[in-house]
């Protein structure tokens, strides 16, 4: 039992990293363009009156630019600090097409990073879980990583939400999977006791589906 | 003589800010915003430094110092980041990254880096041409 409890604070501490680390090098990039404006309004202070001197329109540009990019930082600390704020609780009631929406809002630059495409298919009805929202943002990402990594073809992820409003559940089905990777199993997909460890602790079972490239976390009664 | 660079960065503000800075300060600049795209055109143009985002879409900063490296060696590679742990910095000095720089960077420090590289280039090449030069008189019977 201890040992489940460490592997979920690594698995945890984990994602935390890397999440942090994703935000602060966009951040990052985005205090670069910043930079770069103000050095730029410096330059052009300095050079002597002619056609690349400093005209109000240029000055504007360039506040716009300032401006747009600081917008950008704001919002990538806004969802580092909600990140934070998701485990306040041991457990919350949460609309579940919500938190897979803000964890792929969240990994969108790693996910584009692999040239995947992912899109999200809202389901009929909301479905609801009162679960550790922390450690289930953890999971869907676990499991977007998964399907990026066999993802094969155009890289498309279509991900869906169950009918059955008894067994919520979440679909990631892929384009294409890599050949040599469809007979793989779970554990090989996954690769870590410590996602095994978090999906014990989350209550959520794992089903393949070779057919239509896709699999599932699914919660076994309505929690 | 103004200094050849190769900018690459998969942000285009980005790219378009630093080359009008780095253009002023009499550099001739070329930009790139995939290491592939990179690739292609250090086939067909000849550079004094490439200053490049260590981490970007497809091909990242590592691979592509690697790639780049091994095509031509006497290239001089200057890598720009967001963050660069310890371990990620001496991983790419070995492979052969001429310099560090984190953002936002200073121009006036790249400028000097990119001289740096430049006239560490002209050791390179000017050694290669030595040695060629040692080879044709040694096989010719010099």
């Amino acid at each position: 039992m201890a040992k489940n409890k460490d592997m979920l604070t690594d698995i945890g501490i984990q994602f935390f990293s890397q999440m942090s680390a994703s935000a602060t090098h966009e951040i990052k990039n985005a205090l670069a363009i910043i930079n770069e404006n103000a050095g730029l309004l410096g330059d052009l202070s300095m050079m002597p009156q002619n056609e690349h001197s400093l005209t109000p329109k240029r000055a504007n540009d360039i506040a716009q630019k300032v401006a747009k990019h600081v917008q950008r930082a704001d919002l990538v600390l806004k969802k580092l600090n909600w990140l934070s704020h998701s485990a306040d609780q041991v457990t919350q009631i949460e609309d579940l097409e919500e938190i897979v929406c803000f964890v792929l809002d969240l990994t969108s630059r790693l996910v584009e990073q692999q040239g995947v495409i992912i899109e999200v298919t809202p389901p009929e009805s909301p479905v609801i879980v009162d679960t550790n929202i922390f450690y289930l943002e953890n999971m869907i990402w676990k499991a977007i990583e998964a399907a990026c990594s066999v993802v094969a073809g155009e890289k498309k992820i279509i991900i869906s939400f169950g009918n059955d409003v008894t067994i919520p559940s979440i679909w990631f089905s892929m384009s294409t999977i890599k050949d040599d990777l469809k007979n793989n199993s779970m554990e090989d997909m996954f690769g870590s006791k410590e996602v095994f460890a978090l999906l014990a602790y989350l209550g959520i079972s794992i089903e393949k589906n070779i057919e239509n490239n896709s699999f599932g976390l699914l919660w076994p009664k309505r929690i | 003589m103004s200094e050849k660079v190769l900018l690459v960065d998969d942000e285009k503000e980005f790219l378009e800010i630093m080359s009008e800075r780095m253009e002023a300060r009499g550099m001739q600049v070329t930009t790139a915003t995939t290491a592939s795209q990179a690739l292609s055109i250090i086939e067909e143009k000849s550079f004094d430094a490439i200053v490049m985002d260590f981490q970007m879409p497809g091909m990242d900063g590592m691979e592509a110092l690697k790639t780049i490296k091994s095509k031509k060696p006497e290239l001089q590679i200057i890598l720009l980041t967001g963050y660069a742990t310890v371990e990620k910095t001496v991983e790419a000095m070995k492979v052969g990254a001429t310099d560090f720089l984190e953002k936002p960077a200073d121009i006036e420090a790249l400028s000097e880096k990119i001289k740096k590289a430049k006239a560490e280039k002209m050791l390179i090449v000017e050694k290669q041409t030595e040695d060629k030069i040692k080879d044709i008189l040694q096989r010719h019977g010099g």
